[in-house]
C-alpha cells in the first residue's frame, strides 16, 4: 500500500514539473521577454534606449539559459513569489491569494454538490434502464452539459429578473454562506453535474451485465441487497475516478461563472490579466489551474486501492 | 424414482425489434430426485436459457413465454418473483461458467459465500462465516479460515471455480444446476472439478443438471443425457444407451465428431456440415433437415416429436422420422 | 441437403454496415431532431447574406435597444443593428471556426494516432506524454497562453508586413483574430482525436484478419489504410460530432472572453458578453444569442449521441 502510494507520487511529480516546463516553454518563447512587454506597452524614449533595455535584461537574468531561467522560476514558485504584474506592479502572489479563497471555495461546494446530486441520480437511472424515469434524467443531462456555463448563467439571472426586481438578483461575491453563492454554485455544477450523471448511468448499466450479479440473484439475496452490494458498490470505483476528473471541468467552468456572477476569483483575474496581456499573472493561474487538475488526478489514484483492491496487486492488471 | 423438475413444454422468446424470436421451442426433461441430468448442445442451442428460466434469472428481453415447470410439485413458471428468490439457493444451486466474471471481484470470498446463507437461513453472520469456512474445506480449499478474507482474484481459476461451487451449496440445495463450470479452466483442473461435483453429489443425494457442449466430459458424470439442437430436444436417453445406440442423427455426428483411441492419425474427423438455424428463422419441418444426411420429404413439412426409440432400452427416446419411433428403419 | 437457402439466408436486406446505421438514428426521434436543428444551421450558415433583412453592421440610431417585433424580431441593440442579422452572421462565423478546427485537429490527430498506435515505439510514447500534458492543463487556460503568446509576435509580423508592403490586408484585425483562435483551438483540440485513433488502432492491430493481411505479405502502408483505418471509422465519426458542437462552443467561449472573434464581426459569444453588460434593461439582447446557441449545442449532442447508438451498437437488440 505504502509502495503503491510512493510509486504513484514518483510518476506524478515529474509529470507536473514537465506541464510546468511546457506552459513556461510557450510563454517564453512565445511572448518574449517580459522587459520588452513593459516597453512596448509604454513606449517612451526609455524604449528605444538598448543600453537601458540590456542593464534591466541582465539584473533580471534574462540574458541566463532558459533551463536556468525556468529552475529559478521554479524555485521563486517553491517560495510563493510569483513575479509582479506588468500592469500594476503589484505581487502576483498577493493577488493570487486574495482571489483564490473564493474560487476554491466555490469550486470544492460544487465538487460536492456534483457528488450529492449526480451520483444518485444517475445510479436510478441506470437502475430503470429505458424507463419514462431514465429518459428524463438523462434528457436534463444532456441539456445541462450542452448549456456552457455563460449561457446557463445568464439566461438563469433573466428568468429571475422575471420574478424579482431588478436589484435582487443575486450578483457578486458575499461569502460562502451567502445567497448570493447559491446561483453561481448552480450554474457551476451543472456540466459536472451532467458529465457524472451520464457516466454514473453508463456504469450502473454496465455492471448490472456482469455474472457476478447474476451469481448474487442466484444465491437468493433479496434484490435490494443486489442493488446496494453488487451493483452500486462495484459502481462507486469508475465513479469516484471520474468524481477526481471533473475537476478540470469546474476550472473551466469557474472562469465563466466569475466573469458572469462578478466574483472577485481566479477566474476573473485571470480574463482581467488576458485584457492586459499580463503574462506573469497568466502564467501563474495557468500553473495552479494545472496544479489542481493534476492533484485531484493524484487523488484519484490514491483512493483507487480503497475502491478496487486489485489496484494494488502487480499481478491483477488495472482495468 | 419420483421427478424433481419435469419440464414440459417450455418455450422461450427473445423480444427482438421485429418482434419475438423463440429460441426454445417445447422443451421436455425430468430430473429425478438424486438423479444427475446431462444437457449436451451446441452453443445458443438454448441450454443454458432453459435452466435460468426456471428461477427467474432469464437477462432483459428474453421470457419464458410458455409451457409448465413442475419442481417439487410447483410450477415455476408460475411463482412470483419473490417465491422464486426463496428458491434460489436453498432449493436449486446454481454453479456458473467463468468463476473470474461470476465472482464479485470486490468482496472477499468469505462474504460471498456467507451471503447466501444470511440471507437464505437467516443466519447470523459469525455463524455464517464458520459455515463458509466449512464449506471450503468440503470443497477441497486448503486452510479455508484464511482464503475467507481474500478477494476472487487472490486465488486460482480452478480455487475460484471451488468458490463458486461453495456458493452454489451453500443453502443445501436439492438440486445443483452447473453451467458449463469447466469451459474457463484448464483441461487438468476440469477432471478435479467434474470429480468433486460427482463427490458433493452421491454425498448429499442432490439431482444435477449439468450443462455442457462437451459429451466426452459428462460420459462419466451423468445418469442421463438430453441433447439439445435449436431449442428443441431430439433425443433423451439414459447415458449407456446414448453411447450404444445413439438414434438422432445429429447425435450420431456429435459422437463421430469426438476423437478415439482407434482412430488413425492425422485422419480427419468427421464433423456436421452446416449451421444450426437463427433463432426466429426456423426451417418449417424438423429444425435438423437441413444439415442431415437421412433427410425424407416428410422432414421439411412436420415436425418430429420425442418418441421412444423402437427396439431400444427403455427411456431411450428421440426426435426423429426416420430413426426413432414407428416407421422407423 | 434439400433447401440450402435455409442455412444460408439470402441477403435479402443487405446488412451494410451504413444502412443499418442509418436505419437505428432515424429511429432515434431526439437525434432525427439534432439533425434537423443542424441542418437548419448549415443552410443559414450557407445563405446567411441573402437571408437577414438587414446589413449585420448598418447601425440606425433612431432604433436602438428596441424590444422584439415583426420588422425585429430579436429586436436591436445599442447601436440599432438587427439582432436577428447578427445573430445569423453568428452562425456563419460559428460554423466557420467549428468546420475549420475540426478539420484541422483531426487531420493532426487521425496522422499522429495512427502513426502512434500502429508502429509504437518511442514515437508512440512521446505523443501519449504530450498528449497528457496538453490535456491535463484546463483547456481555457492554455488558449489563454498560447494566445497571449502568438498575439505579439502575429501582430508585429504583420504591423512589418503592412510596412513592408503597404498592403491594407495586413492591417485587419480580423485576420489576426481568426489566426489566433483556428490556431490555438487546433492546438488544443487535436489530443483527444490522437488517444482515440491510436486506441482503435491498437486494438484493431492485432485483430486476426490484420494478421491474416500481414501473413499474405501486404505492406504495412496498404494495412493501416484498408485494414484498420476503416475499422476506426466509428468511433472517430461519433468524436467528431462531438467535436464540432465543442469547437462552436469553444469559439463563442473565446470570443466572450474577448480572446476570439472581436467585434464588430458578429459572434454568439461576444454578442452574449455585450448582452451581459445590459442585461437587466435589454434582456433580449442576451436572450438571443444565448438560446440560440444553446439549441445548436443540446442539437449537436443529441445527434453524437444517435450516432454513438448508431454506429457503437454494443448491446445489439
Amino acid at each position: 500500500m505504502i509502495a503503491y502510494i510512493l510509486r504513484r507520487l514518483l510518476l506524478w511529480i515529474p509529470s507536473v514539473v514537465l506541464v510546468m516546463l511546457g506552459v513556461y516553454a510557450l510563454a517564453f518563447y512565445g511572448a518574449g521577454d517580459p522587459i520588452k512587454l513593459i516597453f512596448l506597452r509604454a513606449p517612451g524614449d526609455v524604449a528605444y534606449d538598448p543600453v537601458k533595455i540590456e542593464a534591466i535584461r541582465e539584473q533580471a537574468g534574462l540574458n541566463q539559459p532558459f533551463l536556468v531561467q525556468f529552475g529559478t522560476y521554479l524555485w521563486n514558485l517553491l517560495h510563493g513569489n510569483f513575479g509582479n504584474s506588468l500592469f500594476s506592479g503589484r505581487s502576483v502572489w498577493a493577488m493570487i491569494s486574495a482571489a483564490a479563497p473564493v474560487s476554491l471555495m466555490l469550486g470544492l461546494m460544487a465538487m460536492i454538490v456534483t457528488a450529492l446530486v449526480a451520483v444518485p441520480l444517475g445510479m436510478i437511472a441506470g437502475m430503470n434502464q429505458n424507463s419514462r424515469l431514465d429518459y428524463t434524467i438523462l434528457g436534463t443531462a444532456v441539456t445541462l452539459w450542452a448549456i456552457p456555463a455563460y449561457v446557463a448563467g445568464p439566461l438563469l439571472m433573466v428568468m429571475l429578473l422575471a420574478v424579482l426586481p431588478s436589484g435582487a438578483v443575486p450578483y457578486g461575491w458575499g461569502g460562502l454562506f451567502s445567497v448570493k453563492i447559491i446561483l453561481p454554485l448552480i450554474v457551476l455544477s451543472f456540466q459536472p453535474i451532467a458529465l457524472i450523471i451520464r457516466q454514473t448511468r453508463a456504469a450502473v448499466i454496465d455492471v448490472m451485465t456482469e455474472d457476478y450479479v447474476r451469481t448474487a440473484r442466484a444465491k437468493g439475496v433479496p434484490e435490494h441487497v443486489v442493488a446496494l452490494r453488487h451493483i452500486l458498490r462495484p459502481v462507486l470505483t469508475p465513479v469516484v475516478t471520474q468524481l477526481g476528473l471533473i475537476m478540470i471541468t469546474i476550472v473551466n467552468g469557474a472562469i465563466f461563472v466569475e466573469l458572469v456572477f462578478g466574483l472577485p476569483g481566479l477566474g476573473r483575474l485571470t480574463v482581467q490579466a488576458l485584457i492586459n496581456s499580463d503574462y506573469p499573472v497568466i502564467l501563474a493561474v495557468t500553473l495552479i489551474g494545472s496544479f489542481l487538475v493534476m492533484a485531484s488526478n493524484l487523488l484519484v489514484d490514491l483512493l483507487y486501492p480503497l475502491l478496487d483492491p486489485r489496484a494494488t496487486d502487480p499481478k491483477a492488471a488495472r482495468t | 424414482m419420483n421427478a424433481l423438475l419435469d419440464i414440459r413444454g417450455l418455450t422461450i422468446d427473445i423480444d427482438r425489434d421485429s418482434g419475438p424470436a423463440r429460441v426454445v421451442d417445447g422443451i421436455d426433461l425430468t430430473v429425478a430426485e438424486g438423479e444427475s441430468l446431462g444437457i449436451v448442445g451446441e452453443s445458443g442451442c438454448g441450454k443454458s436459457l432453459t435452466m435460468l428460466s426456471l428461477v427467474g434469472l432469464l437477462p432483459n428481453r428474453i421470457r419464458a413465454t410458455g409451457g409448465v415447470a413442475d419442481f417439487a410439485g410447483k410450477d415455476l413458471l408460475a411463482m412470483s418473483s419473490e417465491e422464486l428468490r426463496r428458491l434460489r439457493g436453498s432449493q436449486i444451486g446454481f454453479i456458473f461458467q467463468d468463476p473470474m466474471t461470476s465472482l464479485n471481484p470486490v468482496m472477499r470470498v468469505g462474504a460471498q459465500i456467507a451471503e447466501a446463507l444470511v440471507y437464505q437461513s437467516g443466519m447470523a453472520k459469525p455463524a455464517a462465516m464458520e459455515r463458509a469456512a466449512e464449506l471450503l474445506e468440503l470443497v477441497g480449499i486448503p486452510s479455508p479460515r484464511d482464503r475467507l478474507m481474500a478477494y476472487p482474484h487472490e486465488l486460482s481459476g480452478g480455487m475460484r471455480q471451488r468458490v463458486m461451487i461453495a456458493i452454489g451449496l451453500a443453502g443445501s440445495p436439492r438440486l445443483l444446476i452447473a453451467d458449463e463450470p469447466t469451459t474457463a479452466l484448464d483441461v487438468t483442473i476440469q477432471a478435479q472439478i467434474v470429480d468433486l461435483v460427482r463427490d458433493l453429489k452421491d454425498r448429499f443425494g442432490m439431482s444435477v443438471v449439468w450443462i455442457t457442449h462437451d459429451l466426452a466430459l459428462i460420459a462419466g458424470l451423468a445418469d442421463r443425457i438430453a441433447v439439445l439442437y435449436a431449442g428443441t430436444v431430439v433425443e433423451d436417453s439414459p447415458v449407456d444407451v446414448l453411447f450404444e445406440r445413439p438414434t438422432h442423427p445429429y447425435t450420431r455426428g456429435l459422437l463421430a465428431s469426438l476423437p478415439t483411441l482407434t482412430d488413425k492419425p492425422m485422419s480427419r474427423l468427421p464433423s456436421i456440415a452446416g449451421t444450426p438455424p437463427e433463432p426466429g428463422r426456423r426451417p418449417p419441418g424438423c429444425p435438423f433437415a437441413p444439415r442431415c444426411a437421412l433427410v425424407t420429404a416428410v422432414c421439411t413439412t412436420s415436425v418430429p416429436r420425442l418418441a421412444p426409440v423402437a427396439g431400444s432400452a427403455p427411456g431411450h427416446r428421440a426426435a426423429c422420422f426416420v430413426t426413432a419411433g414407428e416407421g422407423a428403419s | 441437403m434439400t433447401d440450402g437457402t435455409i442455412i444460408n439466408p439470402p441477403e435479402d436486406r443487405p446488412s451494410s454496415l451504413w444502412r443499418d446505421a442509418w436505419r437505428r438514428l432515424r429511429r432515434n426521434r431526439l437525434a432525427v431532431a439534432g439533425l434537423v436543428v443542424l441542418a437548419v444551421l448549415v443552410f443559414v450558415a450557407a445563405f446567411g447574406p441573402w437571408l437577414t433583412p438587414y446589413d449585420f453592421l448598418s447601425q440606425n440610431l433612431d432604433a436602438r435597444n428596441l424590444p422584439p417585433s415583426l420588422g425585429h424580431p430579436f429586436g436591436t441593440d445599442d447601436l440599432g443593428r438587427d439582432v436577428m442579422s447578427r445573430v445569423i452572421y453568428g452562425a456563419r462565423t460559428a460554423f466557420l471556426v467549428a468546420v475549420l478546427v475540426t478539420v484541422v485537429a483531426v487531420l493532426i490527430g487521425v496522422v499522429l494516432g495512427a502513426i502512434a498506435g500502429f508502429y509504437g515505439g518511442r514515437f508512440d510514447k512521446t505523443l501519449m506524454w504530450v498528449t497528457d500534458m496538453t490535456m491535463s492543463v484546463p483547456q481555457l487556460l492554455l488558449v489563454v497562453v498560447i494566445n497571449a503568446s502568438l498575439k505579439q509576435p502575429i501582430s508585429l509580423w504583420m504591423e512589418a508586413r503592412y510596412m513592408e508592403t503597404m498592403n491594407p490586408l495586413y492591417r485587419n484585425s480580423a485576420i489576426i483574430d481568426f489566426v489566433l483562435v483556428f490556431g490555438s483551438m487546433a492546438l488544443i483540440s487535436w489530443p483527444p482525436y490522437a488517444r482515440l485513433v491510436r486506441a482503435q488502432v491498437l486494438s484493431i492491430r492485432n485483430r486476426p484478419y490484420v494478421t491474416a493481411a500481414r501473413a499474405l505479405g501486404l505492406t504495412n502502408r496498404i494495412i493501416l489504410t484498408r485494414y484498420v483505418m476503416p475499422n476506426a471509422v466509428g468511433p472517430l465519426i461519433v468524436a467528431i460530432s462531438a467535436g464540432l458542437g465543442t469547437a462552436m462552443v469553444l469559439e463563442s467561449a473565446f470570443s466572450f472572453l474577448g480572446i476570439g472573434v472581436n467585434p464588430p464581426t458578429p459572434s454568439w459569444g461576444n454578442m452574449i458578453s455585450d448582452g451581459l453588460r445590459v442585461w437587466t434593461n435589454y434582456p433580449h439582447l442576451l436572450l438571443a444569442p444565448a438560446a440560440v446557441l444553446a439549441v445548436v449545442t443540446v442539437a449537436f449532442n443529441f445527434l453524437g449521441d444517435g450516432l454513438n447508438d448508431a454506429l457503437n451498437p454494443k448491446g445489439q437488440k
